[in-house]
């Protein structure tokens, strides 16, 4: 009887981290930053912050599909910056909506090769995007001779740097938007259901009629849609499409947000509540550090330890709500 | 098709090395010289030292990303220590530091049960941000000579790093084929709950596969911090493609439990008679990454297809 009464504790205690964990971390690190740095809690930098929350916000929505399908994408860094300079050396060619239209549909058609590869070849997810991560990037340098593209076009700029009635940065306007579409796709659409269906037990859900090969191909898409979605918004804030800097570091950014935002690597359900207040915390976490002129070298080593804590607390997690062994 | 996707998996990389050296003796008048082809077979030994422990990871299952950040440490230890304690001395040390990296690596993928990918990528960038902080971003030269000889001597007209190179490889032939060691690190790959079951250590053999992968890491920087003669805690950057590119396209299967030394060797040459082709044409490294990573998933389309066949073959009853 203590066994059980043990095992229904823990598993409240599990529910409770896993709703509310996220966000306390959240307020915690706000209220210390905004304590210990006058400029922290400024509207003008909590906004700003928000604003720059989309750059990882955003593909996060796609890494969460991808990784909920049991599989990763290690490209999406090299990808952005593809896509930002095509797109915006398109721009003054062809018009800035155009030019905007064009870096998604070529940031799709880029995942929905990776997803191929995933896909009818049966390579495992993480080293064909591996290999895509060098192509990418080499054709972005390759593409610009490795000389930054500087926008001029006043659409593409408005996408990162427009302010709705004055206040409401545009980028952040286009994360709510994002995660509204996206909500709705997994929860009140088939094919989120779907999705679930194809990480949870992919054979059960191939057996039952889903087209599981099609399902991996959409997420990998989707995620390519999101990249080139924050590609023109990061390009825009910058006011420069970089090929080597653009996208750093980027898919460890996002894979960070995805797994701190409680979606688990084995495939299954997966967070995006979480994955948008994990991209909060990852984006205030680097200001916050920035603002105490914290060495960057330090901030490197930070964002990897983050990203094993993160990943040990998910299994904690699933531990707890007995899902899982630790 | 099966007869052939065999056939291929055998003798593949030999006959795109002999294609490429019929191109290349074509394509410059310089190419068939001893000097030359030490040259390139040198330029390949740098993979193809890190390719040997990334064999052990693949067939054991696992994955190793940590391994271009690990030659960047190695570079900055070495740089610091050896005006301090001497070359053997820094050597030693800067080997137990990487072969601790790869310990703990090992600890967190067993013990927190945290994916090898997720692990290793994060202890690269771990060791990257630790590598700048120590060298505080700079670059440090090494003024002790003595150094340069493991990296740019000769013994018997042969390059010291085609020798570093042999050895290893005689050391990890018969840790993978003849030791107890490299048995269970094919069975843990092959199967580990089975492995597990009948009473193998599969903690202890994975934690040894990534201190072994993390060791030849740091002897790849060993190698290059003796022939620049400075300290560069950015170096190698996307090396670890590399290094995965030699080991598929040298014969190991992703899935695990089958490594392929001998064709890792090879691999290695012909990645390296690539970038000596593009050399001649005078192109800028982004092309090297672009030829790289085609080469990597041209590997991994073979790999893919012949998974297929073999699979297809199975369902039909052909015996493969």
């Amino acid at each position: 009887m203590d066994d059980y009464r043990l095992r229904q504790r823990k598993q409240i205690f599990g529910v409770y981290w896993g709703n509310f964990g996220l966000p306390l971390i959240f307020v915690i690190l706000v209220a210390v930053f905004s304590i210990t740095n006058p400029n922290f809690a400024t509207s003008y930098n909590i906004l700003n912050n928000l604003s720059f929350a989309s750059y990882v916000g955003i593909a996060a929505i796609g890494m969460t599909f991808v990784i909920m399908t049991g599989n990763f994408d290690i490209s999406i860094g090299s990808m952005l910056a593809l896509v930002a300079v095509l797109g915006s050396s398109f721009a003054p060619k062809i018009g800035g909506v155009a030019g905007v239209i064009s870096t998604l549909l070529i940031s799709c058609f880029l995942g929905f090769i990776n997803g191929i590869f995933v896909t009818k070849l049966r390579i495992p997810a993480f080293i064909t995007t591996l290999g895509m991560l060098f192509v990418f990037r080499a054709l972005a340098f390759i593409y610009t001779n490795n000389a930054p593209v500087y926008i001029s076009d006043r659409f593409w700029l408005y996408l990162g740097n427009g302010k709705l009635f004055g206040i409401v940065p545009f980028p952040v306007l286009l994360m709510g938007i994002c995660y509204v579409i996206a909500y709705l796709l997994l929860r009140k659409s088939p094919v989120g259901r779907y999705i679930i269906a194809v990480g949870t037990n992919s054979k059960a859900a191939a057996l039952s009629g889903i087209n599981v090969d099609n399902i991996k191909i959409l997420v990998f898409t989707l995620l390519g849609l999101f990249v080139g979605i924050s590609a023109v918004v990061n390009s825009a804030n910058l006011g420069s499409a970089n090929p080597g800097l653009m996208g750093q570091n980027y898919e460890f950014q996002v894979i960070t947000a995805v797994v701190l935002g409680g979606t688990a690597l084995s495939g299954g359900n997966g967070s995006l509540g979480g994955a948008l207040v994990a991209a909060l915390i990852i984006t205030f976490l680097d200001n916050g550090l920035g603002l105490l002129q914290v060495n960057s070298y330090w901030q490197q080593v930070a964002t990897g330890l983050v990203m094993i804590f993160a990943v040990s607390l998910n299994k904690l997690k699933f531990y707890l709500l007995g899902q899982g062994e630790f | 098709m099966v007869k052939f996707l065999k056939l291929y998996e055998k003798i593949g990389i030999f006959i795109l090395i002999v294609l490429a050296g019929i191109f290349l003796a074509i394509a410059s008048p310089n190419f068939l010289k001893t000097d030359t082809i030490l040259n390139i077979i040198t330029q390949g030994t740098y993979g193809v030292i890190v390719s040997f422990g990334m064999v052990l990871a693949i067939t054991s299952g696992g994955f190793d990303l940590s391994v271009d950040a690990l030659v960047g440490l190695t570079s900055v230890f070495l740089s610091v220590l050896i005006p301090d304690i001497g070359i053997p001395g820094a050597i030693i040390v800067s080997l137990i530091i990487s072969a601790f990296v790869g310990f703990l690596n090992g600890v967190i993928i067993t013990k927190f049960g945290v994916n090898p990918l997720i692990t290793t990528l994060s202890m690269a960038t771990i060791v990257r941000g630790a590598s700048l902080l120590i060298a505080d971003g700079k670059q440090i030269p090494i003024s002790v000579a003595r150094f340069t000889v493991i990296g740019t001597g000769k013994l018997l007209g042969i390059p010291n790093p085609i020798w570093i190179m042999l050895v290893l490889f005689i050391i990890f032939y018969l840790l993978l084929y003849q030791s107890s060691l490299g048995r269970h690190i094919s069975a843990v790959g092959s199967n580990e709950n089975a492995a597990r079951i009948s009473g193998l250590n599969v903690t202890f053999v994975k934690i040894m596969v990534y201190v072994l992968v993390s060791l030849t890491a740091s002897i790849n920087g060993v190698i290059r911090t003796s022939q620049a003669m400075i300290g560069i805690p950015s170096m190698a950057p996307g090396f670890t493609l590399t290094v995965i590119t030699i080991t598929i396209l040298g014969g190991t299967s992703l899935a695990g439990g089958r490594g392929n030394l001998i064709g890792a060797v090879f691999a290695g040459i012909f990645i390296s008679m690539i970038y000596y082709g593009l050399n001649l044409v005078k192109v800028q490294y982004f092309y090297q990454l672009l030829s790289v990573g085609l080469v990597l998933l041209f590997a991994l389309f073979v790999d893919g297809l012949r998974k297929r066949y073999l699979e297809a073959a199975k369902i039909k009853g052909i015996k493969v």
